[in-house]
């Protein structure tokens, strides 16, 4: 389909469909706890009184006795060399779906004991769980559930943590039409017509003549007075344009612009859609469609007249 | 720790306050700590990392415990961002207490509504 | 009568560029004083000052810039590219009435650099202006740009006559290869072939990129003054033996598609009745055609509403050599705006002076009359300059 307006949301998500993305997530999960590499540094009394500092923790405990804070787990790993955790993959997916936004929703951890100084963790990160997709108040999106444990050099555990993210896809805001006509005292009969689906023509209250573009005074006999005709619906392709460079807001390129004969005596010009740009050509019967282009704007377009 | 309510903790947000835990937590992820660029993705001004909202929660209920008690779990549940030049103000409640075990429901508020809420269970006078 | 009663005395121009780096300003003010110069005149003699309503530069910073000190007439000309030789004939009106001496026009841009024309501009319907409400019926359908426009008149063209995209190229063919010998031309030293138009881009079908004009960054001045007093200045005078403007019925901004044909340009025919009429000549006492060339199509109209030839021959005229510098009527012997530059037709009338006086670039030999038009498919003008 060629010169479809694009200032209409879409609505149909492209990219992966739902079960996709859940057969990916019982994969990873099925792939069970995969470990990282261990922590680059050994639980050391520096950091821990850097981060004691720079959170205002004055308990005493921990420097005393040579323990880490246990609020500190992840950090002992924060600078190992990551390689691709099961977990990337699901995120990968859910990006390409459409699913872009991510916030953390859940961090929980459990201390089986605290870190003790000179000791280094390795982590290991399962996959655990994908629910979705779910309304939420950022937009539809997915909660990937993942669980990491920080093991000992004994291969016991020290802590545990499940973590949680919302992967969902931002509203599309519905942007504005970029193409948006000024509408005026003269004009108004005609844009309101295309909401409800007419092609209204000026009609001149006295004389009856038939005008388009419509203007406040009939050229034929100066009357002001003003009503409209609501045409059959039917045209010919008068002349048209095939635009390619430079793109237009709010439009696809290649689209074509015509200018239509009406049999009721007058032209307009709208879109030819629907219809092969090189199937387009002079003389080609046309009927009206309405399209709308946003919540404001509906425009009178063109479609191939059925054979 | 006889009081059933902890005295509130409140935390003034300074970007330095943002920034040194940012780095102290090993996360050099630019949001928590480049304004600018914060800024150009949508965020309002630096804020605070999750590792960094852990340790706050943390510290405060061992404050209000004391350097006996053992910290078993922290369960927090995310909520808004924290973001520097706000006050981030913990207030909490002993929910349970059993054998020495002891449930705190924690609430962190920021000027946008809660940024962590949840439960810590810690031992009063634990063996790390 | 206006005819003979003034005279184009001098001709000044900066160069033609892609990015001047100066400021419109700037290149009206290096303009001006280039053709005062070529004259022999100074500021002080101004006393009129005409440009384009498009214009970005007022004409009293024009005159603060170069010096102009009181200013007795001014007045800018509307309809886009349609005022070029409108700003002649204001200002010989002006000279012939005594509303002033000595009158400069002008027209500056950065429209390669600075605002370009051809990009879609969405305000264009967005005032609520007659122009504005004009622009609603055809930018709401990404109909938007000069191209576009032109394309329509150009597809239906086509259509009634017959023709091919190759009559539309053979034009731009012809003014590259006027263009490769003038060194003032952009595209001097750079002719094209009919198979390279053929083979660039869409722009907007039936146009391709070789039948738009080029951008261009530049200014170009023109001195009117009277005909007694530029005969005893330092150049030949170029008289102006008729100027016109031109408005046809049912006449829109290069989207009058409502009227009863397309195939013509009816501004043009009113212009063309007016020149012929007020110099007393016909198409065969002028030696060269300057017409404008924004898009080659409506060269082809342009010639036939001009008397040239007659209706949808003109792609034949042109075919056989008719507009070539060896043909019955050269047109743009400078390489037009297809070839030298987009300065809004102002570089024509330049180029028009210039064949009068005998020292053009591409001269043609014993040019005593020469026809010069202004934008097509809007509100337009023209004139008829002449040796004496």
């Amino acid at each position: 389909m060629t010169g479809t307006p694009t200032g209409t949301p879409t609505g149909t998500p492209t990219g992966t469909p739902t079960d996709t993305l859940h057969e990916l997530a019982a994969k990873q999960a099925a792939l069970g706890e995969v470990r990282g590499a261990p922590g680059p540094d050994p639980v050391n009394a520096p950091m821990i009184r850097h981060w004691l500092t720079a959170m205002g923790d004055a308990n005493p405990l921990y420097l005393e006795q040579g323990l880490a804070p246990p609020a500190m787990a992840q950090v002992w790993t924060m600078d190992a060399p990551r390689d691709r955790s099961p977990v990337d993959d699901v995120l990968a997916a859910l990006d390409a779906a459409g699913y872009t936004g991510v916030v953390a929703t859940d961090c929980r951890q459990t201390y089986h004991r605290y870190a003790r100084l000179g000791e280094r963790l390795t982590p290991a990160t399962r996959f655990t769980d994908l629910a979705g997709p779910k309304r939420t108040a950022l937009g539809v999106g997915f909660f990937a559930t993942w669980n990491v444990t920080w093991y000992d050099a004994d291969d016991r555990p020290v802590t545990e943590m499940l973590f949680r993210v919302l992967k969902f896809r931002p509203p599309e805001v519905a942007q504005p039409y970029p193409l948006q006509p000024v509408v005026n005292q003269d004009t108004a009969f005609f844009w309101e017509g295309a909401k409800r689906g007419e092609l209204r023509i000026q009609r001149c209250g006295d004389c009856g003549a038939l005008r388009h573009p419509p203007g406040p005074m009939c050229p034929a006999c100066r009357s002001t007075a003003r009503t409209h005709a609501v045409a059959t619906g039917r045209g010919t392709l008068y002349s048209y344009v095939v635009h390619h460079h430079p793109p237009v807001p709010g439009r696809e390129t290649p689209f074509v612009v015509g200018v239509v004969e009406l049999p009721e005596g007058v032209r307009i010009v709208g879109n030819v859609v629907d219809c092969p740009v090189e199937e387009v050509e002079v003389g080609m019967p046309l009927r009206v469609t309405f399209r709308p282009m946003d919540d404001r704007l509906v425009l009178p377009l063109w479609t191939p007249e059925e054979a | 720790m006889t009081s059933e309510t902890l005295p509130e903790l409140a935390i003034d947000l300074t970007p330095t306050l943002i920034i040194s835990t940012a780095l102290a937590t090993r996360d050099f992820t630019p949001v928590h700590h480049d304004t600018a660029l914060a800024r150009a993705q949508g965020s309002k001004d630096v804020f605070l990392n999750i590792l960094t909202t852990m340790g706050l929660v943390q510290r405060f209920v061992t404050d209000w415990a004391g350097p006996r008690a053992v910290v078993e779990r922290i369960d927090v549940r995310l909520g808004v961002p924290a973001y520097a030049g706000d006050r981030l103000t913990f207030g909490g409640t002993v929910t349970s207490r059993e054998g020495g075990r002891v449930t705190v429901r924690v609430r962190g508020r920021v000027s946008l509504g809660d940024h962590a809420t949840g439960t810590v269970t810690l031992k009063e006078d634990g063996r790390c | 009568m206006l005819s003979g009663r003034a005279a184009v005395a001098g001709i000044g121009a900066t160069e033609f560029s892609k990015e001047s780096g100066r400021s419109e300003l700037r290149l009206a003010a290096e303009a001006v004083l280039a053709a005062l110069d070529d004259a022999g005149l100074s500021p002080a003699d101004v006393d009129g000052m005409v440009t384009y309503s498009q214009d970005a530069n007022q004409e009293i910073a024009v005159a603060r810039e170069t010096g102009v000190g009181d200013l007795t007439f001014f007045s800018r000309v509307e309809y886009g590219g349609g005022a070029a030789c409108g700003t002649v004939a204001h200002a010989a009106m002006a000279v012939a009435t005594g509303l002033a001496r000595t009158v400069v026009c002008y027209r500056a841009f950065n429209e390669r650099s600075g605002r370009r024309f051809g990009q879609p501009n969405a305000g264009l319907s967005g005032e609520p202006t007659s122009q504005g409400l004009e622009m609603s019926w055809h930018v709401p359908y990404g109909l938007i740009t000069p191209a576009a426009w032109v394309a329509m008149f150009a597809r239906r063209y086509l259509h009634v006559y017959g023709a091919t995209s190759e009559d539309f190229g053979r034009v731009a063919v012809t003014m590259r290869r006027h263009a490769a010998t003038n060194p003032a031309a952009w595209f001097h030293g750079r002719p094209i072939t009919l198979e390279e138009h053929q083979a660039s881009r869409w722009i907007a079908e039936p146009l391709h990129l070789l039948d738009c004009c080029q951008e261009s960054d530049g200014a170009v001045a023109l001195v009117v003054t009277s005909a007694e007093r530029a005969r005893d200045l330092r150049r030949p005078p170029a008289l102006i033996r008729a100027a016109a403007q031109g408005s046809g019925a049912g006449q829109m901004m290069m989207t009058s598609y409502y009227r009863d044909d397309m195939t013509g340009l009816p501004e043009m025919s009113v212009v063309a009745r007016q020149l012929w009429e007020m110099s007393g000549l016909s198409p065969s006492d002028v030696q060269a055609a300057i017409l404008y060339d924004h898009f080659t199509p409506f060269v082809l109209t342009q010639l036939e509403e001009l008397g040239f030839c007659g209706r949808g021959e003109a792609p034949g005229f042109v075919r056989d050599g008719g507009i070539a510098l060896d043909g019955p009527l050269p047109v743009n012997p400078h390489g037009g705006q297809l070839g030298e530059a987009y300065i809004h037709g102002m570089n024509g009338i330049a180029e028009a002076v210039r064949q009068l006086r005998g020292d053009a670039a591409n001269q043609l030999a014993g040019v005593t009359n020469v026809l010069v038009t202004a934008g097509t498919g809007v509100p337009t003008s023209g004139l008829i300059l002449s040796s004496g």
